[in-house]
């Protein structure tokens, strides 16, 4: 079944007169338990694609069903519910709160989902990103690579039904980059539904699916679990 | 974890900025809580001064009656005289209670521990027709009668200043040898101040022989105050002061000066309104990705414009703390300040602190919090996620 299925999804954004279109006509679609990477030159339209995804932002074309939802039309209030209880954001700047430990920061949504402080939740998410023992540490006592790992347990702590980041290794070395994705196949191991932006192609390599994206379209779409080893990906490591 | 915790850790982010803005309030609630504590204060202690001469009229020579009306009730000397033909034709009017004569008169005495000299004031007064307009009066020692000489009574407050006891002879001034044969209780007003002395001897020993300074008239119906103040108007030579009309000239005289200061107040508040406006406008502007990072993770509108509220209510109430604390403490000095803006002003302590006022300073600020973080609030939770979080990404 589908998490997300998106169809003709057209994002046009308007400066001046000057129309620029950030995705054209994009067909995309992420089942249930999928570990999805989107890959492509900067400006060729991911982050676009994944806030729209994401009901971050509205698309101006197209439609977007979100665990069987249709989002678009849908009122601001109604998306917040929707992205509450289906979404966890990963972000590149991680955007953690800084006078929050980790332990807060990973609890902050349940604040805004008015869902009771679970301590054996946050207990269990820390130690799902291995953060057993620096829970009550705050941001600036944290490595690059722990912060990342508190912004991934502060998406977990819903329980949503899928994970989508934004350039998660961006910021990081290619070591603790390579710690982060590790930790989204063992995720997905655990049956989770994650699409991950990234510009490294390594490490999308990791995912069952790779869209690659360009001017705003989709040029391909590889099932990694076949062509892992094609020669072509090398040329697309040439190009990104 | 709750919004208040976040929005107290959130302003810990900014603890300087936040220390100046909490400032800018506590200032602003301080003016105002001291301005109100005022105001209250002027209006009980005029009134305690007023009726603490226990007469409805004052008889005073032709002049200024106000200004004549202030010293006898602060204590001063008049230059001018009613004479006790006078006092006859006051008290044949009907409908009076009681018509006392008073002199007061103005002496120096060389302080015993500081060498300088001191001005004090004596009351010459008929002792019986006193005690029955002051039936609050009560003695250490006992009062004197009117045809005793070389005695005195005098006021707590001064006994206490110049360590007089009962018994004790006055070795120096105009009553020297004089004998304080009594100490009137504490009453909290001018009248513990002074010396009091039988009418005669005060006549005597300042040469104003059938001479005497105001007539306080006690009425029998206070309805008809009016109609006796314009009987009382008839005779040559006197003027007729109210207690209202005193009230009503001096409040009328104060209520200027307490205008420039409501004034004042205005600006203060609409200055620290601003400023509390401006911090939390820039603390906004500078958390948009934040925001919407929040509205990502399932923040709703309301609930960043919640935490926004919180955080200005924090700050409101802090400050209001911080004013109305530093308003009771430096009470003193503010009293000071206004003291000498305003033409007349009660001898007793002019600020009084009541919890009530102490609640509406408290509620005042937590209100000036809401309307500051109205449009702060409003402002951040109609960000769109994407508004918020565009300027962090591609």
């Amino acid at each position: 079944m589908s998490v997300l299925e998106a169809k003709d999804l057209t994002k046009i954004y308007r400066r001046g007169r000057e129309e620029i279109y950030a995705l054209k006509s994009v067909d995309f679609s992420v089942d249930s338990g999928e570990f999805v990477s989107i890959i492509g030159p900067s400006g060729s339209g991911k982050t676009a694609l994944l806030n729209v995804l994401g009901c971050l932002d509205t698309p101006t074309r197209g439609s977007l069903l979100l665990n069987g939802t249709e989002t678009s039309g849908m009122k601001e209030s109604n998306l917040v519910k929707l992205r509450r209880d289906n979404i966890g954001f990963v972000f590149q700047q991680f955007y953690l709160m800084p006078t929050l430990t980790a332990c807060e920061n990973i609890e902050l949504p349940l604040l805004f989902s008015k869902k009771n402080e679970n301590k054996r939740r946050i207990e269990d998410v820390l130690e799902m990103v291995s953060l057993a023992d620096r829970g009550d540490h705050l941001p600036g006592q944290l490595s690059g690579g722990e912060m990342q790992r508190v912004a991934i347990g502060r998406a977990l702590i819903n329980d949503p039904k899928i994970i989508l980041a934004d350039e998660p290794t961006g910021n990081l070395d290619s070591t603790t980059s390579k710690m982060i994705f590790e930790l989204f196949s063992e995720l997905n191991r655990k049956g989770l539904t994650l699409v991950v932006v990234t510009h490294n192609l390594d490490l999308a390599k990791q995912a069952q699916k790779m869209y690659t994206l360009q001017d705003g379209r989709i040029v391909s779409c590889d099932d990694l679990a076949c062509v892992l080893g094609r020669d072509d990906l090398a040329v697309k490591q040439e190009v990104f | 974890m709750n919004f208040l915790t976040l929005a107290a850790k959130n302003l810990l982010r900014r603890r300087g900025r936040t220390l100046l803005t909490v400032m800018g309030v506590a200032i602003a609630v301080s003016v105002l809580f001291s301005l109100l504590a005022l105001n209250s204060g002027y209006e009980k202690e005029l009134n305690k001064e007023v009726n603490s001469l226990g007469a409805h009229i004052l008889a005073v020579p032709k002049g200024c009656p106000y200004e004549a009306a202030s010293l006898v009730i602060h204590g001063g000397v008049i230059p001018k005289y009613l004479s006790e033909a006078d006092l006859h034709n006051i008290s044949k009017i009907n409908g009076i209670e009681l018509a006392t004569p008073i002199l007061m008169h103005q002496f120096i005495r060389q302080d015993a521990k500081t060498g300088k000299d001191v001005p004090h004031i004596v009351y010459g007064i008929k002792i019986d027709e006193m005690r029955a307009l002051k039936p609050w009066w009560k003695v250490q020692g006992r009062y004197f009668t009117d045809n005793e000489t070389n005695i005195m009574l005098v006021g707590r407050g001064l006994a206490d200043k110049e360590n007089l006891t009962v018994g004790m002879i006055l070795p120096a001034g105009p009553f020297k040898n004089f004998t304080i044969i009594g100490i009137l209780d504490r009453i909290g007003d001018q009248d513990d101040n002074f010396h009091f002395v039988p009418l005669a001897e005060v006549q005597r020993v300042f040469n104003k022989e059938g001479k005497i300074t105001t007539v306080a008239v006690k009425v029998k119906d206070i309805n008809q105050i009016s109609e006796i103040s314009d009987k009382l108007e008839k005779i040559p030579d006197i003027q007729v002061v109210t207690m209202t009309q005193i009230m009503g000239t001096i409040m009328n005289m104060a209520g200027s000066a307490k205008s420039l200061l409501l004034t004042v107040i205005a600006i203060a508040l609409i200055i620290s309104a601003f400023g509390i406006i401006n911090t939390l406008l820039m603390s906004v502007n500078e958390r948009t990705r934040e925001f919407g990072m929040m509205k990502a993770i399932g923040a709703s509108g309301m609930d960043i414009g919640r935490m926004v509220m919180a955080e200005t209510v924090f700050i409101t109430v802090i400050g209001g703390l911080i004013g109305t604390i530093a308003a009771i403490v430096g009470s003193s000095l503010i009293e000071g300040f206004v003291k000498g803006m305003l033409p007349y002003s009660p001898r007793g302590s002019l600020i009084s602190l009541s919890p009530e006022l102490i609640a509406f300073s408290l509620v005042f600020s937590v209100a000036l919090g809401l309307i500051c973080g109205i449009y702060p609030a409003f402002k951040s939770s109609r960000l769109t996620p994407m508004e918020a979080i565009r300027g962090g990404i591609e």
